[in-house]
């Protein structure tokens, strides 16, 4: 790599930003060893004084209870659905409103994509409590349909800017061109701008995933038997209760943010990409 | 996943193969175009626009009867708790923010000259960020835990504590815990944005610059702040929207206490509501949350407004 002008070439300095970054590396990545290490330890080793760093004898032990005897596959099984459902729902009506505010000279357009901006900003207890009602009233408290419907109120708008901001870098000409051979502007989306835009997706699906699955507000609202609980709900109910086994907890905590992590790792190059393309656009 | 890949239809077996018998009557093109946003609208409308109308009306309309009063936001203006969760969301977010921003341009700083590791390291970072708030928060209540917790002991073996701290039951600390925890959440995604706007500036600025003689701090200032200008505001914008709002971490690791201590605007209206019952005064604070969040969005929205 060459970028002579900008950084210096001293030693020093180069041995100060190894030692920065390799801090800053420690105080993101010890948290997590931490977890992994409690969630092998038996109860008794994660409780002792002075603390113990490294368990004696590894034990998975925490991690059968929390699957086996405390109900995580149903609370495994409710978040991936309705995240997943969130996530795909999402990102098909954004990508298609973000093609209707691209592409379309229509009346009201700055208004009605300014309120789908400011529908972002809403805090969720603003909306929360009327949507306990409303749910309610119409018999999906409780459910999982309930859950995806108030995940989209999340999700959906952020989708719809994210995924216009993508269609916008596909130009017009390959439109009109479509146009000119009798396409309908419904093929146009479907067979040219979808699969154009397939990182944009894949980056508003990962994003409404991880913002489905992390959600504790809506999912402690709008649900309560044992049945509908999801895993994040699962471990903050965990952590309330009087007494707290920290191995199993930990054993939850990390199993409840794995799938967001592996799915993650899988496709982050998209994530990150979709994540910045807006900030940085000129 | 692999809806991404079945769903849309390859380019390759196009549109032009089917020929114009394939394509549906065309609409006038304006109206398809309110079809293409109808769906989002539609349940944006029923899901969010009416249920925000519900707590506005609400927080209106006196207990039990008809009619409009300001009496909520009376009482909201008059209530201790108010002065003291707003001053606490603040706090939070503020010492959230600026730690995010200023830990996540050091280190893009940083990771933006060639390293080994670079890549691994960046991929990585954003680990915490990707994790469920409510795990962040569950990952901290344990490392701080004052008898079992790592970080008493680790710092009572460098020698600098004599007895173990209370990080999340004394009164002064607790706020200071929970804002620990999410810097620690929230700097890596200001980090990658922070990266991505540094790697968008042209090198040749800077050797323009270093031609000129500038130094390495007149260089930071006059071509590197000024290229960051747009990604700092995006950054600013959205990250204080979401601490803001903030409330899965908050929840997980004290419950907003002990007593209120650690309460913010979000776990507060949430208390009132689900625990307390108090419907209208919830939707009054509540919507006077929203107020706050439109009004720090400004810059934001019209940054974005410009460019349409």
């Amino acid at each position: 790599m060459d970028l002579p002008a900008i950084y210096s070439r001293s030693r020093l300095v180069l041995a100060l930003v190894y030692v920065f970054a390799g801090l800053v590396g420690i105080l993101v990545f010890f948290p997590f060893v931490w977890m992994v290490l409690t969630s092998l330890k038996t109860e008794t080793e994660a409780l002792r004084i002075p603390v113990v760093w490294l368990p004696d004898r590894p034990t998975l032990a925490a991690y059968v209870t929390m699957w086996l005897r405390k109900n995580y596959a149903t609370y495994f099984f409710n978040s991936a659905v309705v995240s997943l459902t969130t996530a795909v729902i999402s990102t098909l009506l954004g990508a298609m409103a973000g093609y209707g505010f691209s592409r379309f000279a229509l009346r009201g357009r700055g208004v009605l994509m300014g309120l789908v901006l400011i529908s972002q900003m809403l805090p969720g207890v603003l909306v929360v409590g009327p949507y306990f009602k409303i749910l309610s009233a119409v018999g999906l408290y409780d459910t999982r349909t309930g859950l995806i419907i108030a995940f989209l109120t999340i999700c959906l708008p952020f989708a719809t800017w994210m995924l216009k901001g993508f269609i916008d870098g596909v130009p017009r000409e390959l439109d009109e061109a479509a146009m000119v051979d009798g396409c309908s502007r419904w093929r146009i989306f479907v067979g040219i701008v979808l699969p154009l835009i397939r990182p944009g997706m894949v980056a508003t699906m990962l994003f409404a995933f991880l913002l489905a699955w992390g959600d504790l507000l809506w999912v402690s609202t709008l649900t309560h038997s044992e049945g509908m609980v999801t895993v994040t709900l699962a471990i903050a109910r965990t952590v309330l209760e009087f007494y707290v086994n920290w191995p199993e907890l930990m054993a939850g905590a990390l199993m409840g943010g794995f799938p967001g992590i592996v799915l993650y790792l899988l496709m982050q190059r998209w994530l990150v990409a979709g994540l910045t393309a807006g900030a940085i656009k000129q | 996943m692999n809806i991404v890949r079945g769903r849309p239809a390859p380019a390759s077996h196009g549109f032009r193969a089917r020929g114009r018998a394939a394509c549906l009557p065309r609409l006038r093109d304006a109206h398809l175009g309110y079809v293409f946003i109808a769906p989002t609208l539609l349940l944006l409308g029923v899901v969010l626009a009416y249920p925000a109308y519900e707590s506005v009306r609400l927080s209106l309309s006196p207990r039990g009867g008809g009619g409009v009063t300001l009496v909520q936001y009376v009482g909201l203006v008059q209530s201790d708790l108010f002065r003291q969760v707003v001053w606490q969301t603040a706090v939070f977010v503020t010492a959230s923010v600026t730690a995010h921003v200023v830990l996540g341009l050091a280190v893009a700083l940083v990771l933006n000259r060639p390293l080994w590791g670079r890549t691994g390291f960046r991929i990585l970072a954003l680990l915490p960020w990707v994790v469920p708030d409510v795990v962040a928060g569950i990952i901290w209540k344990w490392i701080l835990n004052p008898l079992y917790g790592v970080l008493n002991d680790a710092l009572a073996r460098l020698g600098l504590i004599a007895h173990p701290v209370e990080w999340l039951t004394n009164p002064s600390l607790v706020l200071f815990s929970v804002i620990l925890a999410n810097v620690w959440r929230g700097f890596p995604f200001v980090m990658i944005i922070f990266l991505a706007g540094l790697q968008s500036i042209p090198t040749e600025l800077y050797e323009a610059a270093a031609i000129d003689g500038a130094g390495t701090l007149q260089r930071f200032r006059h071509v590197t702040l000024p290229g960051l200008r747009r990604v700092f505001i995006v950054a600013l914008a959205l990250d204080t929207i979401w601490e803001t709002r903030r409330f899965g971490l908050v929840q997980a690791m004290t419950g907003g206490g002990p007593g209120t201590l650690s309460e913010v605007l979000s776990t507060q209206v949430f208390k009132q509501y689900f625990q307390f019952f108090k419907f209208e005064f919830a939707s009054a604070m509540a919507i006077a949350m929203t107020g706050l969040l439109l009004f720090v969005s400004i810059p934001y929205v019209r940054m974005i407004v410009r460019e349409e």
